[in-house]
């Protein structure tokens, strides 16, 4: 199933705005079936969606949630989180990432091995591609580009996503999960939740490069808005890994909560901060990436496991 | 009456045959139990702390054996009275904060506890004159595909993972109380 060229123009338009200036930081919870918004001084509000959400992927304007025993993608409004429509998913949907316009969110069907790409307006399945077993999470790069962590069959499968054709599998450590772009989109690191280590992708060799330890079950993965650091969640351990991209030696090991999963950096005025689902204890680590130290938890609803940046445009 | 059983028949182990290939779901479950023993936590620590000795003071394992130590990728198997086996892997031992955490490794024995995956951390901490004992766990319910059977449902696996715990919390305390082990 493959899509006319004015498409791809359309998504390598809408990814190439720059990074957001002022943004809002959402996070799902699974148990307590909630996205929470949470502003820069660290007020949180809670806004109620449809069972279990697992992951959450903004865009356009939109928030997406995944839910993986519901058969469902939920829509809402990156504003105010307010839910605007359920898209029937025919599999158990699990990783989701969102074209930046927002017309277009390709998810991982974890059962299926495989990905598709689905029109945000009403849910239709405009193209799948086959991956390795149990493909985890995914990440859309500025040419058009899916990256997705085949967690059972330790590789990561690179997707044309206008023609949805796989065109590049990349061996990496064991159990891939969670994986981030830096800001160039010239490296991709993906997080090995079984190797307990970080896989470092060059994107236009589509070749491993590095391969780096990091803490116990890394779970989560983020780089920093100016692209010298990228952080890893360890599940395991309870702490954050943070790593210098130029040496990739490890300059810090922050603790945080119980089991933290998801992980996402926002930049806030001149500064950079850290949010991180900690998925056992209900809440929210903030680290402050200048001085590389927790400097806040927030409590959220119960099983907070993703975190997404809604950029100003967003809004 | 003939057809139905018949198709029961086939159902089951298909169902069952999904579960046990996909020991990672995408909805991960979490129990936490706790009890509070009248006794130090050095004094707890010493009968629980060691990662092969659960056998001693788990009231469900009928045979606990274990290589490697209480070292990062030390092993114990345990035999449960209810004829199920599990392996787990030691990732973490503090003797210090009186702390271990590991997970199961092979594949899940859906008899021993119907979950497909799990990790776990057993923590001894202070409490007023005597000691609470924590034990929380991570896991996937025992069939990770999107229409599991009852017995091996989310709520199957939290129902019998805080029983497990539950019941091997009660014994520590009795052994722990009862200064049986002590020394």
């Amino acid at each position: 199933m493959s899509r006319p060229a004015p498409l791809l123009a359309t998504f390598l338009l809408a990814l190439s705005g720059a990074p957001a200036l002022a943004a809002t930081v959402w996070v799902a919870s699974q148990q307590g079936a909630q996205l929470s918004r949470i502003e820069a001084g660290g007020a949180v509000e809670g806004a109620a969606v449809p069972a279990a959400p697992a992951t959450v992927a903004a865009g356009g304007g939109l928030l997406f949630l995944s839910h993986p025993d519901g058969h469902a993608i939920t829509v809402a409004e990156a504003g105010t989180g307010k839910v605007l429509r359920r898209l029937p998913y025919a599999g158990q949907v699990f990783g989701l990432a969102a074209s930046a316009d927002g017309r277009t969110v390709f998810a991982t069907d974890w059962s299926g091995h495989r990905v598709d790409r689905i029109a945000a307006a009403d849910g239709r399945v405009e193209g799948s591609a086959a991956t390795g077993r149990d493909p985890a999470h995914l990440v859309l790069d500025r040419s058009g580009r899916l990256f997705v962590a085949d967690r059972e069959s330790r590789q990561v499968s690179v997707i044309d996503a206008a023609r949805m054709e796989r065109v590049a599998t990349i061996p990496v450590g064991e159990a891939p999960f969670a994986l981030a772009l830096d800001p160039a989109g010239t490296r991709l690191y993906v997080g090995n939740v079984r190797s307990n280590d970080l896989t470092v992708i060059d994107t236009a060799a589509l070749k491993a490069v590095a391969t780096v330890p990091a803490g116990a079950m890394p779970y989560g993965v983020a780089v920093s808005p100016d692209g010298a650091r990228v952080l890893v969640t360890n599940q395991g351990a309870g702490t954050v890994t943070v790593l210098d991209t130029k040496t990739l030696a490890v300059t810090a090991t922050i603790g945080v909560g119980r089991y933290p999963e998801g992980i996402a950096v926002a930049r806030e005025g001149g500064a950079a901060r850290a949010y991180v689902a900690n998925w056992f204890s209900d809440d929210v680590s903030v680290i402050d990436l200048a001085s590389l130290k927790a400097v806040g938890r927030l409590p959220v609803a119960e099983g907070p496991r993703s975190v997404a940046v809604a950029g100003e445009g967003d809004r | 009456m003939r057809l139905s059983l018949l198709g029961a028949s086939l159902t089951v182990p298909l169902v069952l045959a999904a579960g046990l290939a996909l020991a990672h779901g995408p909805t991960p479950q979490k129990v936490s139990q706790s009890i509070t023993i009248k006794a130090s936590p050095d004094a707890v620590w010493k009968i629980a702390g060691d990662f092969g000795s659960i056998g001693k003071w788990h009231p469900d394992v009928a045979k606990a054996t274990s290589t490697g130590g209480n070292q990062e990728g030390g092993s114990r198997t345990l035999t449960l009275k209810n004829g199920g086996t599990l392996v787990d892997g030691l990732d973490e031992w503090k003797d210090k904060e009186h702390t271990y955490s590991y997970r199961s490794s092979g594949d899940p024995d859906l008899k021993a506890l119907p979950v497909s995956s799990y990790s776990a951390t057993f923590t001894v901490a202070p409490e007023g004159d005597g000691s609470k004992v924590e034990w929380l766990s991570r896991f996937y319910r025992g069939d990770t595909g999107n229409e599991p059977p009852d017995n091996l449902s989310d709520e199957a696996g939290r129902e019998a993972m805080n029983r497990f715990f539950a019941e091997g919390l009660k014994g520590l305390k009795a052994v722990a109380e009862g200064g049986k082990a002590t020394q």
